[in-house]
């Protein structure tokens, strides 16, 4: 299992779910949980530094005494899990959060950074729409594989037991196919490889459908068959739609507990890939957690 | 014969309220403590509705459900989500009803009654 997790929270209730995870993780499978929080962006450097306080959004004067009390706060918000969580550390921190949360990621070599899809703002853009820039950053820019707990149902997992791998036999897909296989050897899930034909502003004839699903059926099973090694419980599925519709619906018929893809599967370079359409939608509308790969670093 | 109604919970204290509540109502009750204990009681006792609790110790309601609906014996039983969790009615969407801790107790007869009599 992955050994260590940073938790990325506001403290906010956009971040309960992701806690709720992590914390569930972290206990059952054994990793030690960084809970790890920016208590807001300095507005002076060095010698001295002012915030804006992530809560009251007022300019505070950061000291020990007030990041005494930001402590506090989290332990007072997180209470309840921390009870039965014997391995932690809180870490706090001030600056840019997207950068904070990678340096921190990086400095303790983390195997996975579980966060919300925003810090909690309710606007119905956010909420119904895009990702925050900080997921983004973080996600474009992670070794890690980074997992997005958006929605309070999203987070009633328990543990894995049945993993949706949906791919574009792009050449991005394969990290996130070993991750993927990976974590359903260890945990014993069962696996379904799917891929979504794009049938979106097209007119096709219904045979036409169904011939490129039989083909693209028979191409799951050639191209990830061979890798699967000793690993027989899966199935491969292909159904026609809206790529990312498509997706959250088949986890949600196979009451999936994770969907795993590649984080952009358009740019090469992982350098240059922003989070593509197709996974921002997932993790926005998702029923489960959403984990995207697309290094083959920690996989 | 009387209906037997199975109710899932780690809460003693809401497994006690409910199976009290069903045996005034003149139900069969049994109980299980967590999701893992549930299956074998389940299998066992083949109920005629479950009321399921979604965070548990060991085994959550929903991998409890999903394993329930792999047993083509046991995967029509009809299921009442009884949680304190926010957003419960998404968790498992074929459920009859969702209902929020602390819940009244006459809506809920209301939906066993309408459920299975």
């Amino acid at each position: 299992m992955k050994k260590k997790i940073l938790l990325a929270t506001t403290g906010s209730p956009a971040s309960f779910g992701a806690a709720r995870v992590a914390f569930e993780m972290a206990r059952r499978y054994d990793a030690e949980l960084l809970l790890f929080h920016v208590a807001g962006v300095p507005k002076k450097g060095f010698s001295y530094q002012e915030v804006s306080d992530v809560r009251s959004q007022e300019a505070v004067s950061v000291d020990e005494d007030y990041m005494a009390w930001v402590e506090e706060e989290l332990k007072t918000t997180y209470a309840k899990q921390l009870e039965d969580c014997n391995n932690f550390r809180i870490l706090l921190a001030t600056g840019l959060p997207h950068r904070e949360i990678l340096r921190v990621a990086r400095g303790e070599d983390v195997d996975m950074i579980i966060m919300g899809a925003h810090s909690g703002d309710s606007s119905a853009v956010y909420s119904k729409g895009y990702p925050g820039s900080t997921l983004q950053r973080v996600a474009k820019a992670a070794k890690c594989p980074v997992m997005t707990v958006h929605r309070e149902s999203a987070s009633y997992m328990g543990g894995f037991s049945h993993i949706v791998f949906a791919t574009d036999f792009s050449k991005q897909s394969e990290s996130a196919f070993k991750y993927a296989l990976s974590m359903a050897k260890e945990f014993d899930c069962e696996m379904t490889l799917f891929h979504a034909l794009d049938i979106t502003s097209k007119v096709l004839a219904q045979s036409d459908i169904e011939d490129k699903l039989i083909s693209l059926r028979k191409r799951l099973r050639d191209v990830y068959g061979p890798k699967m090694g000793d690993f027989k419980n899966f199935e491969v599925d292909v159904w026609e739609g809206n790529p990312y519709v498509e997706i959250v619906k088949i986890a949600r018929e196979r009451m999936a507990d994770l969907i795993v893809l590649a984080h952009n599967t358009r740019e090469l370079d992982p350098e240059q890939a922003s989070m593509g359409s197709t996974l921002e939608q997932v993790i926005l509308r998702a029923n489960c957690p959403v984990v995207s790969v697309n290094r083959p670093d920690k996989v | 014969m009387a209906k037997k109604i199975m109710v899932v919970d780690d809460d003693k204290e809401i497994t006690s309220y409910l199976t009290q509540l069903f045996k005034d109502n003149g139900y069969e009750t049994v109980e299980a403590n967590d999701g893992s204990e549930a299956h074998d009681i389940v299998a066992k006792e083949k109920p005629d509705l479950i009321t399921l609790d979604l965070e548990m110790p060991n085994e959550w309601g929903p991998r409890f459900y999903r394993k329930l609906t792999q047993n083509p014996e046991l995967k029509k039983i009809p299921i009442i989500v009884i949680s304190g969790l926010p957003s419960n009615q998404y968790a498992i969407q074929k459920a009859v009803a969702s209902l929020t801790k602390p819940f009244d107790r006459d809506e809920l007869m209301k939906i066993v009654k309408q459920t299975i009599g």
